[in-house]
């Protein structure tokens, strides 16, 4: 019997289904900031790492802005506010995700009393983009990238100045020192040291601007949920070393939101609990996470929201699966034995420094070694981040250093939020001699 | 042409000719003296810690070459700048340094500078990152370390001690040659010289790289030649030129400016006021006044690198037109620089609604498409004229402020 190509059925990934629960979790997160006004709730808009337990012990509602960027995206409905952007000023070539949150400040700003306003050409749409309550205090914590700190330097300014404004300064892991390296050397401890003066500035800040006791138990026990959830998730994602792999890098974006910035609670945990446990049946059952799994690789820089869909399918079809990458599997409180429950500051402070984006290109390479070959990896794929720079950063560098190693490497052109970067041609010639080589490399080794 | 203007002229040339290739200057000046030099990455290198040292500070300069071996390890998405200094490593161009040192903390710079580590495994390239965000103690105490580290590591890669007196006479030298250029910016403002952009700009861009001692003597023997210069006789258009951080602009696109019609009074650019804006105090503890030289400058002429709640550019060249007398407002802006992205659109708004004419131009490293700009620049031109002839005759009618 002949098969039609263009109807046969293509083999896509076999996604987890724990995750869906997640997206519920992210979802009600979401409501609950757009109905903070209405409750009287106090506001923080922040950026950058996971400080989001700090305004769970003051009590405060926390709005990472930049995952709301990154929603959008996500969801295709970016547009609105990326126009507004654009109207504002900001040129193309500006990151993507500050643009599209900038576009939704431009918004929350101009009809922050209505909350919900409409654009001509969406009438009687309610623009998602526009839904964002008006903060009431920002705070900065972006590691790694200058253009994440001044996002809310502009983000002040469009607020008229008036609201405010706590900033977290971060070194970048640079290892001027022979003793320096991942998580070692004095450097670490002394940028650690650092950071975590600064966290208790913050805290003070924080009193002092909602005229609260911050609540150093519930701190502790955020911390305890956020820690088990952690280790969960790192205990998981070991697993996913498996072959063939019962999950692949597209399930673990589908996790970033809670473990970034969900309340730390019972639910986190069992959240992650779920996952792990869905990962080990499917290792106990051979159930893996592509029917044909051929080719293994890591993603290397940041996400691509309103590509993620489509990128799994992409890589799916042609049976490679994306096992590792740097923003899910080295970032959000993924070394969770530096975590110490009862005192947590140094551990957090530990944590915002190891933003992904925020160390040295060979720190980036070894890192990207080390997953090589914990998961046993063929090739590399990068994604060339055209409006991040902080991404960018360094990946030509790791390339070298993965083809020294005899991993195969590809490297594609995107952005962060802006689909309009993509080459899909690119892609697909890049992708397919990548896998060529591979092949060529095992027959020659057969 | 009078023997001023020649004297002028000379010395000028003698300036760009530095500028126009500083490797050349720099390989002299070790052959000649047999001491070490030092790249160092704009914008806030306090070079008088390298002078203390014996060795000669250079901010590592873009190159007018292609890039091309580059390309192995930074994107084409990059400023001209980043672009430039990782291809002048790549082409082992920058070996002639025995050391690159950074404090500055722009994504794209700090992108480069790894690049450039990579490229130049032989050489030493540190960075003592300051913070950006100037409102914190915090910062001021990071500071304060990483220049005693700067101190540290300097002293290492020179063998020699950086004593505080040295520190000291770094700072008088470098004060009184900034206090010259100051002075000549004065001047042009004032219309009592009729410097052009490309020689103002070579007289500050050659001391980004020339030795100290060298340079304030030219800087004397210049002031001292321009005391008979022309001053300016006609009423052109003025213009005020602003931002293009880390890198010169392309003189040629100064000239055009110029041949349009316009003269360019002012400036905020990085290879221009901006770079001598602020003195280091001369009392008190040198390495202490390098510090607040740090802060300082981010007060008196505001960056957009930096995060400070109580600097804004903006406001700055409002104080900075009504100072000059500036019509209207070139922003120069390095294609894909994002700090300066970032900030345009608050220049943008107060320029609106000031009523402040002003044009946006990308420049890039390579291919500056001066023909087409001529248009826009004409544009700009004939409107402030149109304003001026509007406002001479008593009406008050035009009120765009962008072409
Ligand atoms: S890291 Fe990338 S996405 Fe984040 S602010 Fe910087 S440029 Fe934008
Ligand atoms: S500040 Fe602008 S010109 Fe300077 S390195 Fe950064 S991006 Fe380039």
């Amino acid at each position: 019997m002949s098969v039609d190509l263009k109807t046969k059925p293509v083999a896509l990934s076999n996604r987890l289904k724990s995750t869906r629960a997640g997206g519920k979790l992210v979802a009600d997160y979401w409501d609950r900031i757009f109905t903070a006004p209405e409750r009287g709730a106090t506001v923080a808009w922040y950026n950058g790492a996971a400080i989001n337990p700090l305004f769970q012990a003051i009590g405060i509602e926390w709005c990472h802005t930049e995952a709301f960027g990154a929603r959008l995206a996500a969801m295709h409905l970016e547009g609105p506010a990326q126009e507004m952007s654009e109207e504002y000023g900001y040129n193309r070539e500006l990151c993507s995700y500050a643009r599209t949150t900038l576009g939704c400040a431009v918004l929350a700003k101009r009809d922050g009393q209505a909350n919900e306003i409409e654009l001509a050409g969406m009438e009687g749409e309610k623009v998602l983009a526009s839904r964002l309550p008006p903060p009431n205090l920002f705070v900065n914590a972006y590691a790694g990238c200058s253009t994440g700190q001044q996002w809310d330097e502009i983000s002040y300014r469009l607020f008229d100045k008036e609201l405010p404004l706590f900033k977290i300064s971060y070194p970048l892991l640079w290892g001027n020192q022979p003793d320096a390296a991942y998580i070692q050397g004095e450097e670490w401890e002394e940028a650690s040291r650092y950071v975590s003066a600064q966290i208790l500035k913050l805290i003070e800040f924080l009193e002092h601007v909602t005229g609260r006791k911050f609540n150093w138990d519930q701190l502790h026990e955020s911390m305890h949920y956020i820690k088990q959830a952690a280790q969960l998730r790192v205990e998981a994602l070991e697993l996913c070393a498996a072959r063939p792999t019962p999950a692949t890098f597209f399930d673990w974006v589908a996790s970033i939101a809670p473990i970034n910035f969900l309340p730390g609670d019972e639910k986190l945990v069992q959240y992650f609990a779920d996952v792990k446990a869905e990962i080990e049946d499917r290792i106990a059952n051979d159930i893996p996470a592509l029917p044909n799994e051929k080719y293994r690789m890591a993603f290397d820089g940041i996400m691509n929201w309103n590509k993620v869909g489509w990128l799994a399918d992409k890589f799916a079809e042609r049976d490679v699966a994306v096992i590792s990458g740097r923003y899910t599997h080295t970032s959000f409180w993924h070394e969770p034995q530096l975590l110490d429950e009862n005192d947590p500051i140094l551990g957090m402070a530990k944590h915002y420094l190891l933003c992904p984006f925020n160390h040295n290109a060979r720190t980036v390479g070894n890192r990207l070694l080390h997953d090589a070959e914990r998961f046993g990896l063929d090739g590399v794929v990068f994604h060339s981040t055209r409006t991040c720079r902080s991404a960018s950063n360094g990946q030509l560098i790791a390339a070298q250093m993965a083809q020294q190693a005899g991993l195969q490497t590809m490297i594609f052109d995107g952005d962060v939020a802006d689909v309009s970067f993509y080459k899909d041609a690119i892609l697909d010639t890049r992708l397919e001699a990548m896998l060529e080589a591979i092949d060529l490399h095992r027959r020659a080794g057969a | 042409m009078t023997a001023a203007t020649d004297r002028v002229n000379i010395i000028v040339s003698r300036l760009e000719a530095v500028c126009s290739d500083y490797i050349a200057y720099v390989k002299g000046w070790k052959e000649r003296t047999g001491r070490k030099a030092v790249g160092v990455l704009p914008m806030n290198f306090p070079v008088e810690l390298v002078q203390a040292a014996g060795a000669l500070p250079v901010f590592v300069q873009e190159s007018d070459e292609p890039v091309t071996d580059g390309r192995n390890l930074i994107y084409e998405y990059y400023c001209a700048y980043s672009k430039s200094i990782t291809d002048q490593a790549a082409k082992q161009w920058l070996d002639l340094f025995d050391g690159i040192f950074a404090v500055d903390h722009c994504v794209a710079l700090l992108g480069a500078l790894d690049a450039m580590r990579f490229a130049m495994p032989s050489r030493l390239v540190y960075l003592a990152q300051f913070p950006a965000s100037m409102d914190e103690q915090a910062s001021v105490d990071e500071v304060d370390k990483r220049m005693r580290e700067l101190r540290r590591e300097l002293e290492k890669l020179t063998g020699a001690a950086i004593l505080p007196e040295a520190i000291s006479e770094a700072i008088r030298s470098r004060n009184e040659a900034r206090q010259i250029v100051r002075r000549l910016f004065a001047l042009r403002r004032d219309g009592a010289i009729n410097l052009s952009a490309r020689m103002m700009q070579a007289v500050v861009q050659s001391g980004m790289i020339m030795d100290a001692a060298e340079y304030l003597e030219t800087m004397l023997e210049l002031e001292a030649a321009l005391a008979d210069f022309p001053p300016v006789h006609d009423r052109k258009v003025k213009l005020h030129l602003s931002g293009h951080f880390c890198h010169a602009p392309r003189p040629e696109l100064f000239d055009m400016i110029e041949q349009c019609g316009a003269m360019i009074v002012d400036d905020d650019l990085y290879t221009g006021y901006r770079f001598v804006s602020t003195d280091v105090a001369e009392t008190g503890d040198p390495a202490i006044a390098l510090r607040d030289w740090y802060f300082q400058r981010n007060v008196n002429v505001p960056c957009s690198t930096r995060a400070q709640k109580t600097a804004d550019w903006e406001g700055y060249l409002l104080q900075a037109l009504e100072r000059s007398g500036a019509d209207g407002v070139i922003i120069l802006m390095a294609k894909f620089c994002e700090p300066h992205m970032l900030y345009y659109p608050e220049l943008r708004k107060t320029f609106r609604a000031q009523g402040v004419p002003y044009l946006l131009i990308e420049t890039e490293h390579e291919g500056l498409a001066l023909e087409m700009l001529r248009t826009r620049l004409e544009s700009l031109v004939e409107l402030i004229s149109k304003r001026r002839a509007a406002e001479a005759s008593g009406q008050s009618g035009i009120k765009e402020t962008s072409v």
